[in-house]
């Protein structure tokens, strides 16, 4: 039996994850995805925000100061893409300018540093590129962009370094309450072709081939062929995102409901690297924060989120309508700003309570924690809601005894793009693999796509974000089949199993299977596969 | 020599597909004898060696071949005129030694990142798919969508299927030839769907590759919907108005495995870019002189990274040119500056090159905006063409001779595409 | 008396495409116009007696830089033989080396003189590609 088991391999997961793996704990982190990050974290605007906005009194506010403060040391043992930009709230009118130095005075009482009111001319001398009719904005310096897919990698891959075990596709069915406390969780798991290796340290999943490891997992097999595995554990900590109120009803906690609020983002061609620096906020209203200009880690900038109720909480499509709000807005901030400079488009949930605020701690079951209705600023709070978490359920009994293993720190990737000339010839003199191109508009090596493979890519989706390869312009027109071959190569699995994101997001079919069933159609009917005076014999195998 | 690099060339030929490869021959025609072509594939030959379809060569040749036998010549050619190519290699940079000599940066696993000198460069990277950002298609991001030219890579190279059933977006010809090879490998195509009112392929790709199989050609009509979680389960299409905006009303659902994309090609000019080389916001290519040089000194241009072409003979013909111009730069020697700008006018989109000398003939490629049948192609007071007809879709090539340009004595030469009486636009 | 009637074809034997139009009475070909040139009329009349097609596939190789191989018929075959003529290619497979124009299948799917011929040369490769 595991002491801990977390529902949910999203950042809040994974930042739980790492912390509780500071102590001497037997932790599972359940993700049915085929990788953590794979819901709302990916798509997920990447911002680390200063704190000024969210209202006082709140848990919300008290998490997002704290975890702003959390993510230079973070950024320092875990690598990832993280940048403190500082942000701009800015104002169309003097009402806007009066509300602004409101926020400036609430933020301050929260202790957001560096807060600043800055004039028209203060602003364009700063960011020229922003509409002319703007008349100031209030300037936030710990402000940040990070690319929050690279952050959930990093931390789950220090869980699992200091012990966690990660087991991605599994998606939890049910829950039952064990005899003599503790909780067994079903969990589907997937089967046959498609199904995915798991992620580092983790053993693939599949019939016969089921981890054996201090769970007493069982495999059972379901009535619609997929296998299920039971995971039992004494505490379970729900960090399953939209999907935390069902997860929260099967153990009958079920004291919230989630209500999924999509968000559609536009990443916008490299060209327009440098047309702003900072984040640019209007003035929020109550729904959202607004419809942002972001200047994301890696140059591109990004526009969005819109902020729309849904029922639905798998199909995340974006909409004319959407595309339409984005840009009607964003180019009142900043006019040069064009839908055609779009490369690309994505929604995601965000996992909104009927609280309005995050809900964090036991509930009414014993031994099972919430941590749900983490919307924005859910990203910046994620290390201080993990801290927070762990607290309680320490206090609710779990024991917390530090060991001296752990290491805090995961290795950085190796990007070659970034990187001047010098390093990159020490690179590829160290390792030729950093001499073969995969991507092109990225400029990312294949010793990089190994290295992700190495850190736990699975999929080509796990290898984009680890990577960019397939981020860029051509959006994986040239590198689409070369990570196919190296996935292939390094999983161990045919190219046609090599899938974009997970079971079911197949890629392609082998010509060869239609080869041979022409064979066999030929042989029926003819009964002479090599009628005609070949030249080459007729061979079986493709 | 095929695997060999060395340190010094007269002339470096960025890309080894079919302009690349007519580049370096014509360098070597032009006096010059060390030239080498870097190409990031594992053998020459470019976008060609996956266009397994014939139409090409008519011009070039005379015959018609297929895109394999079209590159294997160029190939073959260049072997046996001992031109060196870097496979597996990659350009990833250019810089210029105090003496003028440009250094080009190659990465590659066997060379590391070699700096190779050389006295002039030629730029003949080819072009990119546009993607489903570049139209802006809602809906979901599941799997199963593809550039067209992605999945004929799939299908030729590697020989995997993209899916049992199929929509195509887009009636370029690479579309056109997707749908007939994805059917006759069994994959069923639904339709080709296409925004504008007549098709952007050629009209025989039309014929052998749609008409022949029955497979319906949906024109004014447009994919607004992606549906599916992890693999792509239907689209929406819906017919557009004639500013191209759809009519939601009259949508409908096409149930599908596969989306292929055929939306335009566009010049891949990153490195081009990186350079500060000036680029035309048109033809998304190098601005370049009568001799196919780049605003950057020494670098020329040819081929699908200065223009999208529809003919690879045009690519040829322009990619020998470039050598040539190349080579001749190589041994110093000079062209007198070009005098004439040329520009385009009514219905022309583009033309190039973007500056004319009266000294020499020139041959001048163009497009058209819209199409117009019959129509006159005139060139400043110098010449006037009757045409049957142009199509955006078809390259318009003109030669300019000498004679004409003696008489000439203004800086602008503007070229136009005018309606016939009693004909014109439709 | 058979009538007069007319035939639309759009030529495809090079990229210009002309519209071409044939008159006929019964299978007496009276005129054909749209053609620019004299392989537009031999189009035409060969499409109103027995269309004819040509295409290109591929082929499995082993031993080569990439998995296929690219072939094309000789010459092109009665459109309704396409289907039969894939079935045979289907079954083919080539092993590296192989050259440019080297004979696969003769007389596919039973049309005399119509080969299945390599589209390029593919040389042996003792290592995987990377």
């Amino acid at each position: 039996m595991y002491d801990v088991a977390i529902i949910g391999g999203g950042v809040v997961g994974c930042a739980i994850a790492r912390e509780l793996s500071r102590y001497h704990l037997r932790t599972v982190l359940l993700e049915r995805f085929a990788e953590v990050g794979f819901g709302t974290t990916k798509t997920n605007s990447g911002i680390i925000h200063a704190g000024q906005q969210t209202t006082p009194g709140t848990l919300k506010g008290l998490l997002e100061v704290r975890g702003n403060a959390m993510f230079d040391q973070l950024q320092r043992e875990l690598g990832f893409g993280f940048r403190r930009c500082g942000e701009l709230v800015v104002a169309s009118t003097a009402e806007e300018m009066a509300s602004l130095e409101r926020m400036k005075a609430d933020g301050e009482a929260k202790g957001v540093p560096g807060l600043e009111m800055w004039g028209a001319q203060r602003l364009r001398r700063e960011e020229p590129n922003l509409s002319l009719h703007l008349v100031g904005a209030l300037f936030a310096p710990s402000a940040g962009v990070i690319n929050p897919y690279e952050f959930a990698f990093a931390l789950a891959e220090c869980a699992v370094q200091n012990g966690v075990e990660l087991r991605v596709e599994h998606e939890v069915q049910s829950i039952a309450l064990r005899d003599g406390g503790g909780f067994r969780i079903h969990a589907k798991i997937p089967s046959g072709p498609g199904a995915v290796p798991s992620g580092p340290g983790a053993v693939p999943s599949g019939p016969g081939a089921v981890p054996s490891g201090p769970g007493a997992v069982q495999a059972v097999p379901d009535a619609a062929s997929a296998t299920c595995v039971d995971v039992e554990a004494r505490f379970i900590i729900n960090a399953a995102g939209v999907h935390a109120d069902k997860v929260a009803a099967m153990v009958g906690a079920d004291d919230f409901t989630i209500r999924p609020r999509r968000g559609e983002e536009y990443l916008l061609d490299r060209r327009l690297e440098g047309i702003v620096t900072r984040l640019i906020f209007p003035v929020p209203t109550p729904a959202s924060k607004g419809i942002l200009i972001i200047p994301t880690f890696d140059g591109t900038l990004m526009v969005g989120p819109t902020a729309h109720d849904q029922d639905d909480r798998f199909n995340v499509p974006t909409t004319t309508e959407g595309s339409e709000e984005v840009f009607a807005t964003v180019r009142r901030l900043c006019p040069s700003l064009d839908a055609r400079a779009t490369i690309a488009e994505f929604a995601g949930l965000r996992a909104v309570s009927d609280t309005g605020d995050f809900i964090i701690g036991p509930s009414r079951v014993p031994g099972f924690f919430h941590v749900a209705g983490i919307q924005s600023p859910g990203l910046t709070a994620s290390p201080a809601i993990a801290v927070h978490v762990v607290e309680l359920v320490g206090r609710a009994g779990l024991p917390l005894v530090e060991h001296d293993g752990f290491n805090p720190h995961v290795a950085p990737p190796a990007r070659f793009a970034t990187q001047p000339h010098e390093v990159r010839q020490a690179l590829v003199e160290a390792d030729p693999r950093f001499g073969r191109l995969v991507c092109r508009c990225e400029l990312v090596t294949e010793a990089e796509v190994h290295q992700a493979v190495d850190h736990g890519a699975r999929t080509l989706d796990g290898v984009k974000f680890r990577t960019r390869a397939g981020m860029g312009r051509c959006q994986g027109g040239f590198c689409t089949t070369r990570v196919m071959q190296i996935l292939s190569r390094r999983l161990g699995v045919p190219f046609h199993e090599v899938t974009k994101r997970g079971a079911g997001s197949w890629l392609v079919i082998p010509m060869a299977e239609d080869r041979e069933a022409a064979m066999t159609e030929a042989g029926a009917t003819t009964g002479d596969p090599a009628a005609g005076a070949t030249e080459e014999a007729p061979c079986s195998d493709a | 020599m095929f695997g060999r690099m060395n340190r010094r060339y007269d002339v470096v030929v960025v890309g080894g597909g079919p302009a690349g490869l007519a580049a370096a021959l014509g360098a070597l025609d032009s006096g010059v004898s060390r030239v080498l072509v870097v190409e990031r594939e594992p053998e020459p030959g470019g976008i060609l060696r996956q266009c397994i379809h014939a139409g090409f060569g008519l011009h070039h040749f005379r015959e018609e071949l297929t895109g394999p036998e079209y590159a294997e010549r160029f190939v073959t050619q260049a072997m046996d005129r001992d031109i060196d190519v870097a496979p597996h290699s990659y350009v990833t940079g250019l810089a210029v030694d105090s003496s003028g000599h440009r250094l080009v940066r190659v990465l590659s696993s066997r060379g590391g990142l070699a700096t190779v000198e050389c006295r002039s460069v030629v730029l003949a990277m080819g072009c990119r798919e546009r993607t489903r950002g570049a139209v802006r298609i809602p809906g979901t991001r599941p799997a199963g969508i593809f550039t067209a030219g992605l999945a004929q890579k799939l299908l030729n190279l590697d020989g995997y299927l993209p899916g049992r059933r199929a929509v195509i977006l887009g009636s370029g010809d690479i579309g056109l030839i997707m749908a007939r090879r994805l059917t006759l490998e069994g994959c069923k195509v639904e339709g080709v769907f296409e925004l504008m009112p007549y098709s952007n392929g050629l009209t025989r790709n039309v014929v052998q590759c749609l008409d022949d199989y029955g497979i319906p050609l949906h024109l004014s009509t447009t994919v607004t919907r992606i549906h599916g979680r992890d693999r792509i389960e239907a689209v929406t299409v819906a017919p557009v108005d004639e500013a191209g905006r759809p009519d939601a009303a009259r949508a409908w659902d096409v149930p599908c495995d596969t989306l292929l994309l055929s939306i335009g090609l566009i010049p891949e000019n990153e490195l081009s870019e990186s350079l500060g080389i000036a680029l035309d916001v048109v033809t998304g290519g190098p601005k370049v002189d009568s001799t196919l040089a780049t605003s950057l000194p020494g670098v020329f241009a040819c081929g699908n990274v200065l223009h999208v072409h529809d003919l690879v003979d045009f690519v040829t013909e322009e990619a020998l040119r470039a050598g040539r111009f190349a080579g001749e730069h190589a041994r110093q020697i000079r062209r007198p500056r070009d005098a004439i700008a040329l520009v385009p006018g009514a219905n022309v989109r583009y033309c190039l090159p973007h500056t004319l000398s009266a000294d020499r003939p020139h041959t001048v490629y163009m497009r058209a905006k819209t199409r117009m049948s019959p129509c006159i192609l005139r060139v400043g007071n110098l010449l006037e063409r009757k045409l049957r007809f142009v199509v955006p879709a078809e390259m318009i090539h003109l030669t300019i001779q000498p004679e004409l340009l003696e008489r000439f004595y203004e800086d602008r030469l503007q070229i136009d595409l005018l309606p016939v009486d009693g004909g014109g636009a439709p | 008396m058979t009538e007069r009637q007319e035939q639309h074809y759009v030529c495809i034997s090079c990229p210009i495409g002309c519209p071409l139009r044939l008159v006929h009475e019964g299978d007496q070909i009276i005129e054909i116009e749209g053609q620019e040139c004299n392989r537009g009329a031999k189009y035409a009349r060969q499409e109103f007696t027995d269309p004819r097609r040509t295409f290109s596939t591929t082929v499995p190789i082993t031993g080569a830089v990439y998995g296929r191989l690219p072939v094309k018929l000789s010459a092109p075959v009665p459109r309704q033989a396409i289907p039969a003529a894939m079935a045979a290619i289907r079954l083919l497979c080539a092993e590296a080396p192989v050259r440019l124009g080297q004979v696969l299948l003769r007389d596919v799917a039973g049309v005399a003189g119509v080969d299945v011929v390599a589209c390029r040369t593919m040389d042996r490769v003792m290592i995987a590609p990377s």
